[in-house]
């Protein structure tokens, strides 16, 4: 009789779910979950309240980029696209079926779901079996598609005017659910506890999508894609994956975004700015970390926040200098200059960069 | 004959509508579908060679296209402001507006392709990811400057009166402007077949695309070539703006962006790092497109994406791309 001995793969899983209960940053995500559960419940701001979900949904969208261009290695301009799509399916179902229902809204995300990962999967299959860098510039084609589709239909999507669709229940603005252990539970605070939940549901999903052994051929693929193919694994159907998988997350994310600031037009859902502001926070918070995105969606969110109050500083100082007043204007410009020098001397990140020090310490 | 079968599809689609309409608008919507795929080339060959030769894919190659813009009108305006060039029905003075508005948007767009390629790209050669990243952060940083420089509002561009307006010949409407564009796209792609076919400087740059590193064992300097590939695409970017400004008589910081788009488009339809390629490529697009958009003008925006799908599925490395 032989004793049965786990198979390698066994032994490694088992190692990894030991190493993950040991892992120290487990408090700190307990933490940062911490901070986004209680923090509404003890300020009553809208403006925190406001900022902290932009920041938990950001983060979510940003990981899900991150699992295309640092987990899969190829550089897509259209994930913008996949938001606006959830976040346009969300509002058209609740804005132009009638009376707001909760059915509407599941239709809503179930459509952008569907409609997004049809659209990846055909996006995939033209750019991704030639050439993993021709898939920047068709996304960035197929995304520039879809913002001149939003705008021109506007019948059904409102134009660059945009929709704002009302929620059904208790997600509706007036719906009020008394005082539970003295907070006024309306239906803000409602709306705020289910799409936190929705992220941190997406970021376990994507954290174990990473860590699947699909992700790691997906890692293996990325680092050195001849080597990968030549022990068998079929490259494309595996990048497909992979980037179908993100851009349904980041559907997803977009309904939930549409949920919560009841707004959606092209500008601020398709258009090419959101993307720059994904890639932004993306290598800020570090390519290739997942967590990441929540430290570059805090450092964004914040700045864009403060940067309206260094424009007037300096309306006020300077009143009669016409090109400091343009310079204080172009906050962009700042995030173009801070991009290119991350890019340069840190490529990893905030996150990545500490992470790279942790490990040679304790090795 | 196969070589062929990208060119004879061209002159097909071409002649396609002329069934559909009478010659007289045919013609014209030729011209202006000429002279737009003539500017959409001007910015495609640039992005193609830098490609083809450095296997850099440059996305601030839609800012050095405003750039050029911008620098061209600020030639052109302060010539009109200070002597009436633009608006005096001199021919002479009309084509020194014209001249010198090339000549400043080449000047500034060759200067920044060079710092461009010194600063930014030289870093990350071979690294694609951070190719597309930097060179989307340089885009980012050229836009607003234009934005801090000129301010963030659209300006109307002089244009010289004697390539305002049209010719008539037998009846039919010719506008100068589109004429004045098809010649100039001759022009470049005729010198640039020249100096790739026929100079030592093209066949060491040819030899560099095939393989950088044998022409650098050679005793060739790959990195000074690269540098004025670089700058020779940003400055058919610069006159590619240029003359788009002239063609719609305006100039805007975010012009860039859409330009390249169609360059994009336009360059893995003709097969990336072909030359001949995107010229064939930014001919289709731009004959379809006007075409499209007089007969059913609210297909027109999705006549460029099909032109792509197509393409992408019965040739995926494009009409004139190689394998690599």
């Amino acid at each position: 009789m032989t004793v049965a001995t786990p198979s390698p793969v066994a032994q490694a899983r088992r190692a990894e779910r030991r190493r993950r209960l040991q892992d120290p940053t487990l408090v700190l995500r307990l933490a940062v979950l911490a901070v986004f559960a209680l923090v509404p419940m003890t300020i009553s701001s809208f403006q925190v309240t406001d900022l902290l979900l932009k920041v938990a949904l950001f983060g979510t969208l940003v990981a899900s980029y991150d699992v295309v261009i640092g987990y899969t290695g190829i550089v897509s301009f259209g994930h913008a696209m996949f938001f606006g799509f959830g976040a346009y399916a969300v509002a058209l179902s609740l804005g132009k079926l009638g009376a707001p229902t909760y059915g509407h809204l599941l239709a809503g995300f179930a459509a952008g779901i569907m409609l997004s990962a049809l659209v990846a999967l055909a996006l995939g299959a033209f750019s991704l079996r030639v050439k993993a860098l021709f898939f920047a510039m068709i996304s960035l084609a197929f995304a520039e598609f879809a913002l001149i589709l939003a705008v021109q239909l506007s019948s059904v999507t409102g134009g660059e005017d945009g929709l704002s669709p009302a929620l059904p229940g208790v997600f509706a603005v007036g719906f009020d659910g008394g005082r539970v252990l003295g907070v006024a539970l309306g239906g803000r605070l409602i709306t705020y506890y289910v799409l936190l939940g929705v992220c941190v549901a997406l970021f376990g999903l994507m954290s174990r999508f990473v860590r699947s052994p699909l992700g790691r051929t997906l890692q293996a693929i990325r680092d050195n894609e001849l080597r990968a193919e030549a022990l068998g694994y079929r490259t494309f159907a595996f990048q497909l994956a992979s980037s179908s998988f993100a851009s349904v997350v980041a559907a997803v994310v977009g309904g939930a975004y549409a949920m919560w600031v009841r707004y959606v037009n092209p500008e601020s859902t398709l258009g090419i700015p959101i993307m720059l502001d994904v890639l932004l926070m993306v290598i800020i918070g570090g390519i290739g970390t997942l967590w990441g995105g929540l430290i570059g969606a805090a450092f964004l969110l914040a700045a864009r926040t403060l940067l309206p109050d260094l424009r007037a500083l300096s309306a006020a100082l300077f009143p009669n200098v016409e090109i400091l007043q343009r310079l204080s204007e172009r906050w962009l410009l700042y995030f173009g200059i801070l991009f290119i020098l991350v890019v340069f001397f840190f490529p990893r990140g905030v996150l990545g960069t500490i992470r790279a020090r942790l490990s040679r310490r304790v090795s | 004959m196969k070589r062929a079968a990208p060119l004879l599809v061209t002159v097909l689609i071409a002649l396609a509508p002329l069934g559909l309409m009478d010659p007289r608008t045919y013609l014209t919507l030729t011209v202006a579908g000429l002279a737009m795929g003539m500017l959409i080339f001007l910015v495609a060959s640039g992005l193609t060679l830098i490609f083809g030769l450095m296997d850099v894919l440059n996305f601030a190659h839609g800012a050095l296209f405003s750039w050029g813009a911008y620098a061209g009108w600020s030639a052109a305006v302060l010539l009109d402001r200070r002597w009436g060039w633009a608006a005096s029905p001199s021919v002479t003075a009309n084509l020194g507006v014209l001249v010198a508005a090339i000549a400043t948007a080449v000047v500034a767009t060759l200067l920044l392709g060079v710092l461009l390629e010194r600063v930014i790209v030289r870093p990350v050669y071979g690294q694609h990811l951070f190719q597309i990243l930097i060179t989307l952060g340089a885009t980012i940083v050229l836009e607003e400057l234009i934005r801090i420089l000129w301010g963030p509002n659209d300006q109307v561009m002089p244009v010289p009166l004697s390539i305002q307006g049209s010719w008539d010949v037998w009846d039919v409407v010719v506008l100068r402007v589109p004429v004045v564009a098809i010649v100039l796209g001759l022009v470049v792609y005729a010198g640039m077949r020249l100096v790739l076919d026929r100079t030592r400087i093209g066949l060491i740059v040819r030899a560099g695309v095939e393989n950088g590193e044998m022409v650098q064992v050679m005793g060739h300097d790959i990195h000074r070539y690269f540098t004025g590939v670089f700058a020779t695409g940003a400055a058919l970017a610069g006159v590619g703006g240029l003359m788009w400004a002239i063609f719609s008589q305006s100039v805007r910081p975010a012009m860039g962006g859409e330009q390249l788009i169609f360059a994009f488009i336009v360059v893995i339809i003709g097969g990336l790092g072909s030359v001949t390629g995107s010229l064939v490529g930014a001919l289709l697009v731009g004959l379809s497109y006007n075409y499209v958009a007089f007969l059913v003008p609210k297909a027109a925006i999705g006549v460029t994406m099909a032109l792509m799908v197509i393409v992408l599925l019965v040739r995926p490395t494009g009409l004139f791309g190689t394998p690599r």
